[in-house]
């Protein structure tokens, strides 16, 4: 692609300056990219992973995760339980291997942010204009055609239990109409080649290690290339995009630690496998229907679930459930994913790369997990289940309905392969200094140029999708930059 | 919106029990309306026979049959059905919750269910109403749940265990053809209530009721004609057999909430009533619960140790299926119903 020529995958300068230097490439970083480039502004994009091509590997496929994941997709949140969570590292970040599910953040969400961290200017309907471009931007739209099996089967679970539920739109495009055929309008196909265009330079497998600053004012970052070669890449402003883990390490390494980093707020998931009579399962894609009943604090979807996936979430109990792998075929694993009243930390650690995480359950998180995860299993029994293989130690094959007493008997949150994919809230917005770690636009108090502008700013996790949420927020500060700082340049 | 079936017998087990009453009392006051031709009632013992007597209207010209028998005793159950012969209707509403020993919960609300459908579905049942309860169902995970018609079982110890197999049974009879459908009251209160449930009264009049925490756990109740409505016309539906449906007010109470309205309609029935004071830890209801349920693993059981254990959790239960199926609306508040009840103390001679 020509306007690709500006991406390097090798940087052999070890010294460069930019205007404004933006830190990750995700769903936050290139929104911000492209919007500052095509304004006028100098920008220079550093991303830590690599560029891969969307279609040169599977998708949700172990592949994937080797490539594009952080740490191979496996990293720990430590606490009674650990959490699993992944995060992409790949030109795009977690837009590139996410399942492209869009949700608007629910207005009565966004009045929350507003009103109790102190945010100012967030009107709930100029953040839906927002979103709406956005919308346009990645092409957000349903399936052309029906859903797949698995998708399916949601949906009749829960029409026979009277749930509700409905089908979440993706931002994909159908080039020959088949609902099958979808091409994920991730960053890399939407806002990079934009910012490339509009002159942006972007520089992939490089790593931000530390952002020099003194009297609240930064001036340069240190950085690390593939090959291991140290350089340095002054600015006068930066934008840290780095998601939600990477971004309070980033910013404590370099010494801000007021409200950063201490308030990870998280969709905790659990999952289990349905087993069902004939051959169901779709191993490279994830169903888009979600059950909606019990939302915000309860939400039912389909995970990914090639036979390596599947294997994994009988891993709890596999001496029971390790008969039922060879059928895979007929199996998909389903998600119940909570909000959650628990916090976690993010604690950058001298020495160590990756910073050490850490989230506390609290009691109603627990009883709202095994909640979720008797309730799912009732739906995947009406969808046809033959049988239902939940995710905990302990857990025994659910067949009927006497089955789901054993289970919620059974379980306790300690036991479960707890997990998320969706993580925020590690530097709130807002005007409220005894909450938020960043202002009402995403720059960080106490500095004169510090941004942020990714997930981590979510003032709490919004009970739905996350994406739409970082990337109407971003386009927002942006704006504001743009407005804010253009006539200076 | 459900029709009457035309003239039936309708047999009721338990029929001397609280529901058990109030639901005889209203077949004998619309026997006509409700196409009952005949009502056999089960009853325990000769006392329970006067008691029943005693609570139905003097001047009725129901066509009544008492039988005195045990659910736990199938034979007692054969003579029940064979008093009647062709179609009938039958609500099985015998149950136990405040048992002398535990074993004796499973043994009527479990095995007797069992025993019941079976021989209502082979003696040719046109429809079975089983009452249940929430208790298989535990209780909610957080304040603000709130639960839907089907949900998975989670019994609340043994009672709710019993429960659930009732319930089990009655889905058992219902795949080999019985037409049984399921109600499931909440906390309930009322007219014809056990001697227990005046300390309910004694309580708030003296500012002493348990309220945990905060108090906003949240309790559905249902007042026991307007239960007594939803079972009628459960009994009277003609859909799909083996459905079930919460019957209660719309929406679950504040605990705190209930307490100030049994308060206030206290004060206005004449009553002096201390304000409430017994604020309780959450940690005394956990402690209970575990007390509770300790006891109950050996076998016996205190119903202070279990009410106080269950007070500090939310029951809170979704109706819609009950409104869109039955066209069940709650008719009597929670302040008006509690008035009744005061009142109805009153005439029984009970002091509060
Ligand atoms: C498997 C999975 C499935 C998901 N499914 C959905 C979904 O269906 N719908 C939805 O709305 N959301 C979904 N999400 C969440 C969504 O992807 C994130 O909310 C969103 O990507 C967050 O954007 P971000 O900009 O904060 O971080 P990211 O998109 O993670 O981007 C951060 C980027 O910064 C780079 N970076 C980090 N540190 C440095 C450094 N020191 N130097 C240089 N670069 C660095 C990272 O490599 C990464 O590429 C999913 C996430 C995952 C992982």
């Amino acid at each position: 692609m020509n306007s690709m020529q500006q991406i390097w995958d090798d940087a052999n300068e070890s010294k460069m300056s930019c205007e404004v230097l933006i830190i990750g490439s995700g769903a936050g970083g290139s929104p911000t990219a492209a919007l500052l480039a095509e304004a006028g502004f100098d920008v220079l994009v550093v991303e830590e992973g690599r560029w891969v091509e969307q279609g040169t590997v599977a998708p949700f496929s172990l592949d994937q995760m080797e490539q594009q994941y952080r740490g191979g997709g496996v990293t720990v949140a430590l606490g009674l339980p650990s959490i699993a969570y992944t995060e992409g590292r790949c030109a795009g970040g977690g837009t590139e291997v996410n399942s492209g599910l869009y949700r608007r953040p629910p207005t009565e969400v966004v009045e929350r942010w507003r009103d109790r961290w102190d945010v100012r200017d967030l009107d709930p309907d100029e953040l839906m204009k927002t979103a709406t471009e956005v919308e346009t931007d990645i092409h957000v739209t349903h399936l052309p055609g029906p859903a797949s099996v698995p998708s399916q089967l949601l949906r009749q679970g829960a029409d026979a239990l009277g749930w509700k539920h409905d089908e979440s739109p993706r931002w994909m495009t159908y080039p020959d109409g088949n609902p099958r055929h979808g091409q994920r309008q991730s960053m890399t196909r939407t806002y990079l080649p934009r910012a490339a265009k509009a002159g942006a330079r972007i520089l992939t497998q490089c790593r931000v290690n530390k952002i020099n600053i003194s009297h609240g004012k930064a001036t340069y970052a240190d950085i690390s290339l593939a090959n291991g070669q140290a350089g340095r890449i002054s600015f006068k402003f930066v934008f840290v995009c780095g998601g939600a883990i990477q971004t309070p390490a980033i910013l404590q390494r370099s010494g801000l630690r007021k409200n950063i980093g201490q308030t990870l707020a998280v969709h905790p998931t659990v999952k289990l496998s349905a087993r069902f009579a004939d051959a169901i399962n779709v191993p490279d894609d994830v169903p888009v229907h979600q059950v909606k009943e019990f939302a915000p604090d309860l939400s039912f979807g389909g995970s990914a679930s090639h036979a390596g996936l599947i294997a994994l979430s009988l891993l709890d109990q596999w001496s029971d459930f390790k008969g039922a792998i060879e059928d895979w075929r007929n199996m998909a694993v389903y998600y119940a994913a909570i909000t959650s009243e628990g916090r976690g930390r993010v604690m950058s650690v001298p020495g160590l790369v990756d910073p050490v995480v850490t989230y506390r359950l609290t009691a109603r998180d627990r009883e709202l997990l095994r909640s979720g995860l008797s309730r799912l299993s009732l739906l995947m029994l009406e969808a046809g289940a033959t049988e239902v293989y939940p995710a905990f130690r302990g857990a025994p094959i659910v067949r009927g309905r006497k089955d789901l007493a054993t289970l919620q008997k059974r379980f306790s949150a300690n036991k479960a392969s707890v997990m998320t994919v969706h993580l925020c809230s590690t530097v709130p917005l807002g005007e409220n200094r005894d909450l938020c770690g960043a202002g009402s636009y995403g720059l960080v108090h106490e500095t004169k140029n510090v941004y942020v502008n990714d997930a981590s700013l979510l003032p709490d996790a919004p009970g739905v999708n996350p994406q739409a949420s970082v990337m109407a927020i971003a386009v927002r500060n942006a704006r504001h930059f743009i407005a804010q700082e253009k006539p200076h340049a | 919106m459900p029709n009457n079936p035309t003239h039936l017998p309708l047999i009721i087990t338990g029929a001397a029990g609280w529901l058990g009453r109030a639901l005889s009392s209203h077949v004998a006051h619309n026997a006509d309306g409700l196409g009952v031709s005949q009502l056999i009632a089960l009853v325990r013992d000769s006392e329970e026979q006067a008691l029943l007597q005693s609570s139905l209207p003097k001047d009725n010209n129901l066509d009544l049959r008492i039988l005195i028998g045990d659910v736990t005793n199938t034979p007692d159950i054969d003579r029940l059905f064979a008093s009647s012969s062709g179609a009938f209707d039958l609500v099985h509403t015998a149950g136990i919750i405040h048992p002398k020993k535990i074993a004796d919960l499973f043994a009527v609300n479990e095995t007797a269910t069992k025993n019941v459908m079976q021989r209502a579905l082979h003696r040719g049942a046109r429809r079975v109403v089983h009452i249940s309860s929430n208790s298989p169902f535990g209780n909610n995970p957080h304040t603000q749940d709130t639960f839907r018609a089907d949900e998975p079982f989670n019994p609340y110890l043994a009672y709710g265990a019993s429960k659930m197999g009732g319930e089990i049974a009655v889905q058992e009879s219902v795949s080999q053809g019985l037409n049984a459908v399921i109600v499931r009251p909440p906390w309930f209160y009322g007219p014809f209530q056990p001697a227990r449930q005046t300390t309910f009264f004694s309580m708030v009049k003296s500012g002493k009721f348990p309220v945990f925490g905060d108090g906003a756990q949240r309790r559905s109740m249902v007042f026991i004609d307007n239960l007594v409505d939803g079972v009628c016309r459960a009994r009277a539906w003609e859909g799909e057999p083996g459905r079930g449906w919460w019957i209660a007010d719309t929406q679950a109470y504040r605990v705190s909430e209930i307490v100030e309205t049994v308060g206030r309609a206290l004060t206005d029935e004449g009553h002096t009533v201390k304000k409430n004071r017994l604020r309780l830890p959450h940690l005394l209801g956990q402690v209970a619960e575990t007390a509770d349920g300790f006891i109950q693993r050996t076998g016996r059981y205190v119903q202070q140790v279990h009410v106080l254990g269950e007070m500090n959790k939310t029951i809170a239960c979704d109706i819609s299926s009950a409104t869109h199926d039955l066209g069940y609306v709650p008719a009597v508040s929670l302040y008006e119903g509690m008035r009744r009840s005061i009142r109805w103390c009153a005439q029984q001679g009970i002091e509060l």
